[in-house]
């Protein structure tokens, strides 16, 4: 199905105005497992929403196999991020993460062009609803969608996450069904994603908090060099020293030379004397710096937290002078501390009274531009737990005169002025700086003084006071303590302003952690052993009673399916054989398929012919065989066949048979296998088997006149009967119809190990063929034996063509008949036959043919005579 | 970044019939036990991911049919084992003597491979036949080490399959380091010939 048809097929499901921008199959990975479902990107107005959908159907093929699972409003509580494994070079998943308020959902993708096109309108999406902050009300669409009145009013108000607009329309439980497991539908996800998604929901168990005192301090300098400076009254004015440092400066530099070659002697200058007035009572390790122009981000931790200060990395967004320079803009330095993510960022904004919408611009574009290119894929801002916002924001108050404000601060009453402060504004209007906090501003305004006085700027300008300089954060379990600023130090037009933090950071408890890591790890293991295919087997041993040759006998097995998964099982070979079963057995089938919960029947045939009869007789073979088998993926099951054969003339060799005067059953066993293997023979054993003349005497009294006598087919019970009358001897005449013993004759000859002519003269007697006389030497070098059965049946054969006004029998026929059957070919693997050319086969064919040709058409009483 | 695992295992379980193969199996992957006796005809594997020494190893553990009539044929999963569990039951002293025809059947089927020795059914003293005394000599003898477990009673078990895991690691590791130091050697050995030739030149 094309991407656009099923892009018509989301959008059946939504009204007019609603539109699909983009909408894409995706496993979402549900605890332990994947799921499938389909996320649309839907539209309306100036809103986004991303909007899971179930399908009864994949691909779904009308609006109907759709059901919507849950809206995700694209909004500020919106998080959106890709992850993708870095240690798999070609990046075989991609891990789309996406969060909204409470509610965190992971999708594997496979890269490609439809992923990153449905990542990218994502992204897209959020930076539309970055620049329009489209009021809550707008979203109000989403109800309709989800069915719930519940209210979408989320405002800046943390506080209220109790009321969640996310919508769960069914299975809040969002338990795969087992059944869907097992077709196959619902694979264990990729373990290292679920292991990652398992031990982010555990988070809680394997992590405490522990309360780190942040300072975090502001400060514009005005370009002025810290010659001989103390700042112990701005950075160490507490009693208890603090865990970490975050100071920002701006204006560090206002030469051209450093915003031209963005380098400054001032950066080492303020880094050595802030070093020096850090706390005394702690001990301080430099984390990094980053500076753009005079913007410039110092971090310093106590010595014994550095260790679990991790994947530190820094970035700079310059909004100056074409919107990229950076005499504007913001530094910022990202890490983790244990296990929660920081981020402080250092700005300076852009300044004059009115500019105030040009301010809300820089600290849209530092949001957004903002990355941390340590991450594969690079961290946003927003994807912090913690965020510290400080900087000379550069917000004014404008709609008081100046005077009446100083008249206010000068009786320490802030509140007013407060009320005209345009960052305060500027916030509730929702414009800039949302979900951040600030603490209660108890401080004179820090901007404009005289410098080396706390006196107002009296300058020509006489600018008008303003709380420029701010510190702000975002995230949970921020406790701010202290927010003030410092008029102690006079060298700027600015004051420098602080905060001291009690935030709480989430330790991880390497013992809870490993004792959670590895509940997680065996849960996956039990996971992955359920899902190995599991089979039961009726018996493991099958036990056929007595076998006869040329009598078949069956049985079954049934193989069900156990398991969670579906089952390819496969009878294989085992060691060294070169086939999955011996030849005497036929599995069907060898091979299959079996669903959860189904079974299959297999028939296990014996059936002792021709080729198999003579190692049974010869206790070369056993009726016995392990099978073994296998399950793709799993185990193997060990299937013993025995049976016990009954031997028979069938298969025993002449060599063997002219040393028994009795029927072959009245011998033990072990006699039988003794003769075979040419020991103990008797003093005087008879010429040819007597089962070869008692089989060509009865077809001579009852079959020399029968047309198509060989040609036509006997019956296998009257076969069957011939053999246990050979076998057991019977006071009876022989049993069956002439064209039965005729085939029960050549069956006799065909079961035996080797044919009449042993294999080591066949080559000679294909080159010989056409010479009558070079025949004749090979028949007399045969085994006497051999050589007796051998010219006895070519007589009988010619007794035959002496009787073809009766018979119609040519001598052509019969002679290739027994041309393949004297010098029948040695047993050969498939792999083998393919060899020999079909050409070739008919010219060999008929050479044995003219081999046995001679002896039928010449005389061959003096190969009597010459005895 | 975390991956799957860092090293894969297979590990094999061999023994008479009888001794508790497959209960070992079933208590170190699974932690549960089953008192009645299923013969297991074939052979079949469990996985299970563990911690060494920070690094995730997965272990893939063979449990074989102990029947002889089988020998012939589980031999043939011999091939690729890293180590091999070979078993017996304290209160069977057949199943002891046997331990030396195991021992050989792995000689004979692997190239170089760890092993461990385990005497099973350890819980219940007044039936135990095998004594550790005699058991641990042997095990010395065969430079082996021995653990006394019991499936049932969840004792010994996780530490068996640990210490053939940290063999396992050990001699990976081990090989490693030598082919390290085999192709610096052969570094030296190229580079100051090549120095040899200058002088003469």
């Amino acid at each position: 199905m094309s991407s656009t048809e099923q892009l018509a097929i989301v959008q059946s499901k939504f009204t007019s105005g609603e539109t699909v921008v983009i909408a894409m199959e995706t496993p979402l990975i549900q605890g332990w497992l994947r799921a499938a479902r389909i996320l649309a990107l839907v539209n309306k107005g100036s809103t986004h929403a991303l909007v899971i959908l179930l399908t009864s159907r994949t691909p779904p093929r009308v609006f109907s196999d759709l059901t919507i699972e849950r809206v995700l409003p694209i909004d500020q509580d919106f998080k959106c991020d890709i992850n993708t494994d870095e240690t798999q070079p070609d990046g075989s998943d991609v891990f789309l993460n996406v969060s909204s308020r409470k509610l965190q959902l992971v999708f594997e993708m496979k890269p490609g062009v439809a992923t990153s096109a449905l990542v990218s309108e994502i992204f897209r999406a959020f930076d539309d609803y970055q620049k329009s902050k489209s009021p809550p009300t707008e979203y109000l669409w989403i109800q309709k969608l989800t069915g719930s009145s519940r209210n979408l009013e989320s405002s800046a108000n943390d506080a209220q996450d109790g009321s969640d607009p996310l919508v769960e329309l069914e299975s809040p439980d969002l338990v795969v069904p087992r059944q869907n497991i097992a077709k196959g539908k619902a694979p264990v996800a990729a373990r290292e994603s679920v292991v990652r998604y398992q031990m982010a929901c555990k988070e809680e168990d394997y992590t405490y908090t522990q309360v780190f005192r942040m300072f975090i301090g502001t400060w514009n300098v005005n370009g002025q060099p810290p010659n001989g400076i103390s700042l112990e009254q701005w950075l160490s004015c507490d009693q208890k020293p603090p865990d970490l440092y975050a100071i920002g400066f701006q204006e560090l530099d206002l030469s051209k030379e450093a915003f031209l070659f963005n380098d400054t002697p001032r950066e080492e200058e303020w880094c050595q004397v802030v070093t020096k007035y850090l706390h005394p009572l702690g001990n301080y390790r430099r984390i990094a710096v980053v500076r753009l122009v005079g913007m410039m981000l110092i971090v310093f931790a106590e010595e014994k937290h550095v260790p679990f200060i991790k994947s530190v990395s820094t970035d700079t967004v310059g909004t100056g002078i074409m919107g990229k320079m950076g005499n504007k803009g913001g530094v910022a330095l990202s890490c983790s501390i244990h296990n929660t993510s920081v981020c402080f960022v250092n700005a300076h904004l852009a300044a004059h009274c009115e500019e105030y919408e040009r301010r809300n611009q820089d600290y849209a574009d530092i949001c957004a531009r903002l990355s941390f290119a340590r991450y594969v894929p690079p961290k946003a801002l927003k994807d912090h737990d913690q965020i510290y916002w400080l900087g000379d924001l550069n917000y004014r108050i404008t709609e008081m005169e100046a005077s009446v404000a100083k008249h206010y601060i000068s009786i320490d009453n802030f509140e007013p002025v407060l009320a005209f402060d345009q960052l305060v504004q500027q916030r509730q209007l929702g414009k800039v700086l949302q979900g951040y906090h600030e603490a209660e501003i108890k401080f004179k305004p820090t901007y404009k003084y005289d410098p080396g006085t706390d006196n107002w700027d009296s300058s020509e300008k006489g600018r008008a006071p303003a709380w420029c300089d701010r510190i702000l954060w975002k995230g949970d379990a921020i406790l701010p303590i202290e927010y003030r600023s410092h008029s102690e130090l006079k060298i700027s037009d600015h004051k420098p302003v602080s905060t001291i933090f009690d935030s709480q950071i989430r330790v991880i408890d390497m013992v809870n952690y490993r004792k959670i890591l590895e509940e997680v790890m065996k849960k996956l293991d039990k996971l992955e052993n359920e899902f190995l295919p599991q089979v039961m087997v009726d018996t493991t041993e099958i036990i056929f009673d007595t076998l006869k040759f040329f009598e078949s006998s069956k049985k079954e097995l049934i193989i069900a399916n156990t398991g969670q998964v579906p089952v390819q099982f496969e009878f294989i070979k085992k060691l060294d054989d070169i086939n999955y079963c011996k030849e005497w057995l036929k599995i069907e089938p060898y091979t299959g398929f079996i669903k959860p919960g189904e079974k299959c029947d297999i028939q296990l045939e014996v059936h002792v012919d021709k080729k198999s009869a003579c190692k049974l007789n010869s206790g070369e073979d056993k009726l016995y065989d392990i099978l073994v088998l296998h399950l793709e993926g799993g185990k193997d099951i060990f299937i013993t066949v025995t049976g016990t054969y009954q031997r028979s003339c069938f298969g025993s060799s002449m060599e063997a048979l002219v040393h028994i005067d009795v029927p072959v059953r009245e011998i033990p066993v072990g006699r039988l296998i003794e003769l075979e293997n040419h020991k103990n023979l008797t003093a005087e054993p008879y010429p040819i088997p007597k089962e070869i003349w008692l089989l060509v005497d009865n077809l001579y009294r009852h079959g020399i006149k029968t047309k198509q006598l060989f040609e036509s087919r006997g019956y296998h019970s009257e076969i069957i009967a011939i053999r246990d009358w050979l076998d057991e001897g019977s006071q009876e005449s022989m049993p069956g119809s002439v064209h039965s013993v005729a085939e029960a004759f050549l069956l006799l000859l065909e079961s035996t190990a080797e044919p009449l002519v042993p294999y080591n003269l066949h080559n000679v007697c294909l080159t010989a063929a056409t010479n009558y006389s070079q025949c004749k030497q090979i028949v007399m070098q045969l085994p006497e034996i051999r050589r007796t059965v051998f010219i006895y049946i070519c007589c009988f054969l010619q007794e035959i063509l002496n009787h073809t006004q009766d018979n119609f029998q040519d001598a052509k026929t019969l002679a290739s008949l027994f041309g393949s059957i004297f010098l029948r070919d040695p047993p050969r693997s498939r792999d083998d036959r393919s060899q020999r050319s079909r050409a070739s086969q008919v010219t060999f064919d008929r050479r044995k043919a003219a081999f046995v040709y001679h002896f039928m058409v010449n005389d061959q009483s003096d190969f009597i005579l010459g005895r | 970044m975390a991956r799957e695992y860092d090293h894969l295992f297979k590990l094999l379980i061999i023994g008479d019939s009888g001794v508790g193969k497959s209960s070992l199996l079933l208590r170190f992957a699974d932690n549960t036990f089953s008192g009645s006796y299923i013969t297991t005809i074939g052979v079949d594997f469990k996985i299970r991911t563990v911690e060494v020494d920070g690094e995730r190893v997965k272990l893939q553990i063979w449990d074989t049919a102990g029947q002889e009539r089988f020998r012939t044929i589980t031999s043939t999963y011999y091939r690729g084992t890293h180590g091999v569990i070979v078993v017996y039951d304290v209160t069977s002293g057949d199943s002891f003597a046997n331990v030396k025809r195991w021992l050989h059947e792995i000689e004979h089927n692997c190239d170089v491979v760890n092993r461990v020795l385990v005497g099973n059914k350890n819980d219940a003293p007044h039936r135990k036949v095998v004594l550790t005394e005699d058991a641990q000599r042997f095990a010395t003898q065969m430079g082996i080490q021995l653990f006394e477990t019991s499936a049932k009673d969840n004792i010994n078990v996780e530490e068996m399959f640990m210490a053939i895991t940290r063999q396992v690691l050990r001699t990976k590791k081990e090989r490693k380091e030598r082919q390290a130091i085999q192709t610096k050697e052969t570094v030296n050995l190229s580079k100051s010939t090549k120095q040899h030739r200058r002088k003469c030149c």
